[in-house]
């Protein structure tokens, strides 16, 4: 722990953000201001790959009428995420928030989470754009955040003592292996407060969650929130315990009691001497979309109009440069095209780093290559692509297609144009992304 | 050699985020683990990180069909088994 650096009683991040930046930044945000209620978030539930284990979640539970953190109905793909956002905020013009909190981690999906937020900000780029995270990774990746514009940070920090957090959490996946008991809690804190500090620094708005734990670790809220208040955290949230035994957590099996509300009070007073304190929370769900309290059934709107999308980019490999005839792990560039219901134009070919070695073994070396530079195409023509890269080229949102094979790439590039005035009469989304629901985040409640 | 996912699976993608052999794929019966990638993280003296990483015990097998993490491995929900009934 840094804390030595620290001064004591003094809030290194008053210096860090204009006062007033940083109000109007609170302001919009109903999860970091009361007064923010009248707009509205949503939560895009890209993330379903969790790093650590805590005794208040069951990550295998997912039923449509539960509310609780950690849950969500259904998978989305970064484009998805994206579209649902266009659609959401047509609907509920006061969407000024776009969250990622899992259902996992969105830092143990980096990949997703981040290509996600590339593609809310490119669609709208007032919004702000937050993640909750438990802090683990969030050292490693505290730059590609602030390099797409996250201002808003949630950390769950339930103690600060690993003799406590051995008993919340049993295992954490850190530095390519499972480790529990002490070892587990102690690396977690490590790097919650190494990344508390650095995105402080930063200059980000950190919000830090604590669920209350009766025995476990209400006695030590108080300790807690003063070195919250000494990193410079922004506000704390102390929520209580969910632990119905319907839900199947260890803290839910095993007969730990929930706080009363008395006591959920009084750890909000002691902590409050040293953190602002936030009261509102709504303990929302992975998904949950609309105004705190008023949630908007996400599926009622996807019937009603769905967004177009206006333009779709297109990457073609291509050998000959007339048709669809290059395998994509040979690409070495992509002929890059924007069609529009009126217009197929040519942009500047995009060059690229060829995928496959075209070794006589296809050994994985390749695995590292980083698809993401491609997350910003609709959609790949090439004439063969191998099951990896399509799969992961999918779960970034790119539709990947082979049928155009060997065919003229005028042609197939009017064909798509034409597919797509007939979907925009029919009022249906063109690229229809299936990658990601295949992984069910949405297994029906046992 | 190698390994296998079975019917626990949740589907949440975490092996498929650490796995160093990109092996793990998504079908459409649900994950499954490419055989002919998969060597077991043989040289990774942590063991296999599919194994390391998942959430669900008995969601992952070796060749000869025995679980990464055997059951009340992960949970720590004690097992029916380990349950001394009560005497009247």
């Amino acid at each position: 722990m840094k804390l030595d650096k620290m001064t004591d009683g003094k809030q290194p991040d008053s210096s860090q953000l204009k006062a007033d930046t940083q109000a109007a930044l609170v302001a919009t945000h109903p999860c970091f201001s009361k007064e923010g209620h009248q707009y509205a978030r949503i939560h895009l539930p890209v993330a379903p790959a969790c790093n650590i284990q805590c005794n208040y979640c069951n990550r295998k539970f997912d039923c449509s009428n539960e509310t609780r953190p950690g849950v969500v109905s259904k998978l989305l793909s970064p484009a998805m995420a994206a579209r649902r956002f266009v659609k959401v905020k047509q609907h509920v013009p006061e969407t000024k928030v776009v969250g990622i909190a899992g259902p996992g981690d969105p830092l143990a999906n980096p990949k997703a989470t981040i290509a996600s937020l590339k593609a809310i900000a490119a669609a709208d780029p007032d919004v702000h754009l937050c993640i909750s995270t438990n802090g683990l990774a969030l050292i490693e990746h505290l730059d590609k955040l602030l390099e797409v514009g996250v201002k808003h940070l949630t950390i769950t920090i339930n103690c600060i003592d690993a003799e406590i957090g051995k008993n919340i959490y049993p295992w954490v996946y850190f530095n390519q292996q499972r480790l529990r008991g002490r070892a587990a809690a102690q690396a977690l804190i490590d790097q919650q407060l190494l990344g508390l500090e650095a995105a402080i620094n930063a200059g980000m708005l950190v919000k830090v969650n604590t669920v209350l734990i009766p025995g476990i670790n209400d006695h030590h809220i108080e300790s807690l929130a003063i070195e919250l208040g000494r990193y410079g955290a922004f506000i704390h949230n102390i929520m209580p315990l969910i632990s119905d035994p319907a839900h199947g957590t260890y803290f839910g099996l095993m007969g730990q009691r929930e706080p009363s509300s008395e006591m959920l009070g009084a750890a909000r007073e002691k902590a409050g001497q040293s953190m602002q304190q936030m009261t509102h929370c709504q303990q929302c769900r992975a998904d949950a979309v609309g105004k705190l309290g008023q949630d908007i059934d996400i599926n009622s709107l996807e019937n009603v109009e769905p967004a177009l999308p206006p333009h779709i980019r297109v990457a073609v490999a291509s050998k000959s440069n007339l048709l669809v005839d290059q395998h994509f792990g040979y690409a070495t560039e992509f002929q890059h095209y924007l069609i529009t219901e009126n217009s197929i134009q040519a942009e500047a070919n995009f060059s690229w780093q060829q995928y496959c070695g075209g070794d006589e073994q296809c050994n994985d070396d390749k695995a590292n290559r980083d698809l993401n530079q491609l997350a910003h195409f609709d959609l790949l023509l090439c004439s063969r692509i191998g099951l990896a890269p399509r799969q992961e080229l999918e779960d970034l949102g790119l539709q990947v297609d082979t049928h155009y094979a060997l065919r003229d790439i005028s042609d197939a590039l009017r064909q798509i144009q034409q597919q797509m005035q007939s979907e925009q009469s029919n009022q249906h989304h063109l690229l229809v992304a299936n990658a990601a629901n295949a992984g069910c985040g949405g297994k029906e409640c046992s | 050699m190698a390994l296998s996912i079975t019917q626990a699976c949740i589907g949440c993608f975490a092996c498929k985020e650490v796995c160093p052999k990109n092996a793990v794929t998504v079908a459409e019966q649900g994950f499954m683990i490419v055989e002919h990638r998969c060597d077991e993280c043989r040289s990774n003296t942590n063991g296999p990180q599919c194994g390391q990483i998942c959430p669900v015990e008995t969601a992952i097998t070796d060749n000869q069909g025995r679980a990464l993490n055997p059951p009340g491995s992960l949970s720590g929900i004690p097992q029916k088994s380990h349950v001394i009934a009560m005497t009247k």
